[in-house]
């Protein structure tokens, strides 16, 4: 307790030079907590636009479909895969796709469209595809009178084809078994606009597109959303091992480009963090260098009386820590109403920002445990270290000397 | 009476070559007895301030022995040796003794609290030293908020107050005058008295000396006389 005082009577003893580096501490924490903030919360709406739009938190496949997409690498028990999906505790929902390339026709027009068969009523509670659509209706599995299944087409399509709502669209591709798939759809509905990554995209009900490919029964891939955003890993490396003859891959193999530029991104901006922190405290050590200097005879008298080295350069730490602690108590006040505005209201951008791939208009920030935590575990623990050298240096004063120095 | 501390043939030299090497303290050899009030004087740079330290742990010696309680000190250091001098030994130095943002009373009590004695009892000895040195009341005060003669009176009591076999005071009245350094000698006379502390101190000043029990003179680091009155 004596010692908790002394510390706290030492760092009032120099008012101006404390509060300097108080203040630099204080600044040097916001800034950080303010970049962590944009980083994680930039990242994390890019992240769950794409897990949302389509990727979900974890695919399943067979094999290496995801890498070298073939027609026959199919998933032959999608059913007994959804019951088992469905009884998973820590699975919302999932969904089942087949994909196929195809060339889609109206009148004289022709465009090439990546056919997406859906099952309808789970890609709804899965993905935004429902939320996409611009112009129609979210289509479902029933046969028209003269037995055409529905489709949802990309605005691209729509577009270049001239094909509008109820318009018969023309379809052609290859099935699994090597036939020649033709067939023609009821356009119900247009998904997106001419900018939208899925333009050229024809979604099916699965049972129509697994009929029209001859793939009876089987789909290319699950995509699944979890209850926790952040089990992803884990819960795919559990999938894995209950489904050990297919591939199970968590959203950060599936879009590996994104997450390998977003952890790049990140490195960057730590290694921009560390500098500030680093500026920070070559201030903080000057300080903290300059008390001891001035103190030295104090030290001596301390070491005299038989207060052992190892307790002054506690002292040394405590105060340190002290400084360190009363300036960052000071910076989460100041940051944490700066962060929330950030967060729940964020700042609307003049020209769109691209995000490892996906264009963002609007920047906010993310408000949780690790963007406040991270910045002030980096500064507590750079604090105490800093105080090493000061430390051992008052540790180190001999009492003779500090006597002499008059 | 029993020896506190001695020294045998115990020397400081401070420098390595032969030509430049000061003898700061050269073969002394003495005995201080329990309860005695021993002055260390002579002449500016006679070695007392040196000695004083050897006696004290604060400096070890170039050759020699320097024992308290049967204990060799010149063969302690780091934390064995602050132990050691933090229960055995007080010190009062000329100026600076005290801790500026402590106040009168967590000065003492902050030995005390090394020593790691209790809460309670800490605060019955604050208490009771500082009514000891006459300065009852003045405990909260900080030393800058004190007068030279009762911030060495602070010292003292510190010093005191670890219940330390042995006091050790470098010139504690030369920065006080006469009249205060007087009083102070005075007050440290008393507590020898009362408690049968020892007390060795070194001085410049013919008044101060002459309330000395034993006078032990000091010249280019030898001793030159030892007299006990
Ligand atoms: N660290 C040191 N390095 C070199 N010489 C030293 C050192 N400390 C003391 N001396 C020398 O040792 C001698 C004795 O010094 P000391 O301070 O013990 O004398 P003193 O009797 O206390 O003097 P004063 O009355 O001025 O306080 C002096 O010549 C001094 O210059
Ligand atoms: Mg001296």
């Amino acid at each position: 307790m004596l010692l908790l005082k002394l510390a706290f009577r030492n760092i009032f003893r120099q008012r101006r030079r404390s509060l300097l580096t108080a203040l630099s501490l204080t600044g040097g924490y916001i800034l950080c907590v303010f970049s962590f903030s944009l980083s994680e919360g930039s990242y994390s709406n890019a992240i769950s636009f794409f897990i949302l739009d389509h990727t979900g938190h974890i695919q399943i496949h067979l094999d290496d479909y995801l890498l070298r997409p073939k027609i026959h690498k199919t998933i032959d028990d999608p059913q007994g895969l959804s019951e088992l999906l469905d009884a998973n505790e820590e699975i919302e929902s999932h969904t089942l796709r087949v994909f196929a390339p195809a060339i889609s026709y109206y009148e004289k027009d022709n465009s090439p469209a990546q056919v997406i068969g859906v099952a309808l009523d789970r890609e709804r509670s899965t993905s935004t595809l429902a939320a996409k659509i611009s112009a129609g209706e979210y289509i479902d599995n029933a046969l028209d009178a003269e037995g055409y299944y529905s489709a949802m087409i990309g605005a691209g399509i729509a577009n270049s084809l001239n094909i509008g709502l109820g318009d018969e669209l023309i379809l052609i591709s290859q099935g699994a078994d090597g036939s020649i798939a033709n067939d023609i759809f009821i356009v119900k509905a247009i998904v997106g606009n001419r900018a939208s990554p899925d333009r050229t995209t024809v979604f099916l009900p699965l049972i129509a597109a697994q009929e029209f490919l001859s793939m009876y029964g089987s789909v290319h891939e699950v995509s699944i959303l979890l209850k926790d955003d952040g089990e992803a890993r884990v819960q795919a490396a559990a999938l894995q091992d209950q489904l050990p003859e297919l591939t199970v891959d968590p959203w950060q193999t599936v879009e590996s480009t994104f997450y390998q530029s977003m952890q790049a991104d990140k490195q960057g901006n730590n290694f921009f963090m560390g500098f500030i922190v680093f500026i920070v405290f070559v201030g903080v050590l000057n300080t903290v260098l300059m008390s001891v200097l001035e103190r030295t005879r104090e030290f001596g008298v301390l070491k005299a009386i038989g207060s052992r080295p190892l307790k002054i350069a506690l002292m040394i730490t405590l105060e340190t820590g002290l400084l360190a602690t009363l300036s960052l108590v000071v910076g989460i006040l100041l940051s944490l109403p700066l962060i929330a505005w950030f967060t729940f209201t964020g700042i609307e951008l003049a020209e769109p920002m691209d995000v490892g791939g996906i264009l963002m208009s609007h920047l906010t920030g993310e408000l949780s445990l690790f963007v406040f935590g991270m910045p002030l575990l980096f500064i507590v623990v750079f604090a105490l270290f800093i105080s090493i050298p000061a430390g051992m240096r008052a540790a180190r004063i001999s009492p003779t000397e500090a006597m002499r120095s008059n | 009476m029993s020896g506190v501390i001695s020294t045998t043939d115990v020397c400081r030299y401070f420098g390595d070559d032969e030509e430049t090497m000061v003898k700061a303290v050269d073969r002394v050899s003495i005995e201080i007895e329990r309860g005695e009030f021993t002055a260390i004087v002579g002449p500016s740079g006679s070695g007392k301030t040196t000695l004083l330290h050897l006696l004290g742990g604060l400096d070890n010696p170039t050759s020699g022995a320097v024992e308290l309680s049967d204990t060799n000190i010149a063969a302690m250091s780091g934390a064995v040796l602050s132990d050691f001098r933090r229960d055995h030994i007080g010190f009062i130095f000329q100026s600076y003794n005290l801790i500026p943002v402590f106040s009168a009373e967590e000065n003492i009590e902050y030995i005390m609290l090394l020593q790691g004695v209790e809460a309670s009892e800490r605060k019955r000895r604050v208490t009771d030293m500082l009514k000891q040195v006459g300065l009852e009341g003045l405990g909260n005060r900080r030393p800058n908020k004190l007068s030279g003669g009762q911030q060495q009176r602070v010292a003292v009591a510190r010093a005191m107050v670890s219940h330390p076999e042995i006091i050790l005071a470098d010139e504690p009245t030369a920065n006080l005058d006469s009249k205060t350094g007087i009083a102070l000698l005075d007050l440290m006379k008393e507590l020898n008295e009362n408690h049968n502390m020892t007390f060795v101190f070194s001085t410049h000043d013919e008044k101060i000396m002459s309330r000395a029990g034993r006078l032990i003179h000091l010249h280019d680091g030898e001793v030159e006389l030892d007299e006990t009155k």
